[in-house]
């Protein structure tokens, strides 16, 4: 029964990882590459470890441990990364104009 | 079986590195193909020691002191591997500096701008 | 004719890594030597990790040989990007734009945990997997998230420099005496052997664990900081 439950929790962590692949390929600027690879992926570490705490009980507690290095450092990762693509100026697709960043650092550098 | 499928996907590794090392222009995309070459022959090198059935060469609750020459993979490809590695990382952090130094001077990352000493 | 000579080096290749590969039989059994190593170990040098014994005892030299190759790369960087910092590369220190405040949070918590991680690695390098090369490896990767993540971060290469240099010349002293009180240059049977397992076992092979962990995280740490400025 376990062993069921930890393959679901498996297949659906891989399920996951692999929209986050596909999501890399078909996206159509780096920010929402960024966004897709990130948060798909990070979400297909959790389930898949999950499911591997369901096969092993005696890991739980280092499969914990994984789970929340991987969770400190995936997305602070991406937040730097896409930081520095917007310092650079990498354009942003579509025609939404809302740009929160740079409205931030606008007010901050008008402020006194 | 399984150092075949492993094996196989060492040797195709060093392929495409070899490939992407001929075809590219832009010198960050050849230093990768060179790092990728350099860990499909890891990869080649510890599935080369793969014993049938066996498990890792280290004495431990999973493997006695009795049974280990029967069950162990081979050490000495492992062996080889670890200081390979470290090897990898400095040798690519040469080609690394020479890449700063190619965009310091021609202001480009190409190797269109080496095109003297090519044959 | 350029197209022609990269299809042709490739086709070579797939070819001769093919008849590799359809050649490769399964062993089912360790060969002699192997099989020396893994009942030698545990027995003669009383280290469980049958890697950690061939790399620090019976094939000490290469490893010795592998750092000195270190140095000379870690001198080679140094010769080539050791001049003034060229402003069209790197931005100065004072003026660097500092990193937004997750990262920086991010970084104080995860040093640590790295850093303890490197020190577990190079000390249970003779009971389990791990040993000096990976241990050094991740304490410079401990180094590199600092340099990328603080903008005002200097790292002193002299100290770490004299740092790597007396490592070295421990790791010397100890094959030497290895030569005058055990069978001879690096031989780690200068210490008592202990019990199988335990913490403070298998020779002089954690002090040399140590040493060559300390002396490889420095020269990656020295290699990663030249190409800060």
């Amino acid at each position: 029964m376990a062993e069921l439950v930890g393959s679901i929790l498996i297949l659906i962590g891989a399920f996951f990882h692999f929209s986050a692949g596909l999501g890399m390929v078909r996206m159509p600027d780096a920010y929402t590459r960024m966004q897709a690879g990130t948060k798909a992926s990070t979400l297909g570490n959790t389930l898949v470890l999950t499911g591997l705490a369901f096969y092993h009980p005696g890991w739980t507690l280092k499969l914990v441990l994984i789970i929340y290095f991987v969770l400190m450092t995936n997305p602070v990762s991406s937040h730097a990364l896409a930081r520095a693509a917007h310092f650079i100026g990498i354009p942003m697709a579509g025609n939404s104009g809302i740009d929160a960043l740079r409205d931030a650092q606008q007010t901050k550098r008008s402020d006194p | 079986m399984i150092s075949s499928i492993v094996l196989i996907t060492g040797l195709l590794l060093i392929l495409i590195g070899l490939w992407g090392a001929l075809t590219h222009r832009n010198i960050l995309r050849i230093i990768i193909s060179f790092s990728l070459m350099g860990t499909g022959t890891h990869i080649v090198i510890v599935a080369i020691g793969y014993v049938k059935n066996g498990t890792a060469p280290i004495i431990d609750s999973a493997l006695g002191l009795a049974e280990a020459p029967q069950r162990a993979v081979d050490p000495i490809p492992s062996a080889l591997v670890v200081t390979a590695i470290v090897i990898g990382l400095a040798v690519t952090a040469i080609m690394l500096a020479y890449a700063i130094r190619l965009y310091d001077t021609k202001k480009t990352l190409s190797i269109e701008a080496l095109m003297e000493s090519r044959w | 004719m350029r197209r022609a000579s990269i299809v042709f080096a490739i086709t070579f290749f797939g070819l001769l890594f093919a008849s590799v590969a359809i050649n490769h039989t399964q062993s089912v059994s360790l060969w002699p030597l192997a099989r020396s190593y893994v009942e030698l170990v545990p027995r003669e040098l009383g280290a469980p990790n049958v890697i950690t014994g061939i790399l620090l005892n019976y094939r000490a030299f290469d490893t010795l040989g592998e750092v000195a190759v270190l140095f000379m790369v870690a001198a080679g960087v140094g010769l080539v990007l050791g001049r003034q910092p060229n402003p069209t590369v790197a931005d100065p220190p004072e003026t660097a734009r500092p990193s937004s405040e997750i990262v920086q949070i991010a970084t104080r918590i995860l040093a640590p945990l790295i850093s303890v991680f490197a020190a577990y690695i190079i000390m249970n390098g003779h009971i389990s997997a791990g040993g000096g090369f990976q241990g050094g490896a991740v304490l410079a990767s401990c180094l590199i998230l600092w340099l990328l993540a603080d903008a005002q971060f200097q790292v002193d290469v002299k100290l770490l420099g004299l740092l790597e240099s007396v490592a070295g010349v421990l790791f010397v002293l100890v094959g030497i005496a290895g030569l005058i009180f055990a069978g001879g240059f690096l031989d780690t049977r200068v210490l008592p052997l202990g019990q199988l397992g335990a913490f403070f076992s298998a020779g002089a092979i954690p002090i040399l664990s140590l040493l060559l962990g300390i002396k490889v995280g420095c020269e990656l740490s020295v290699i990663l900081a030249r190409f800060r400025a």
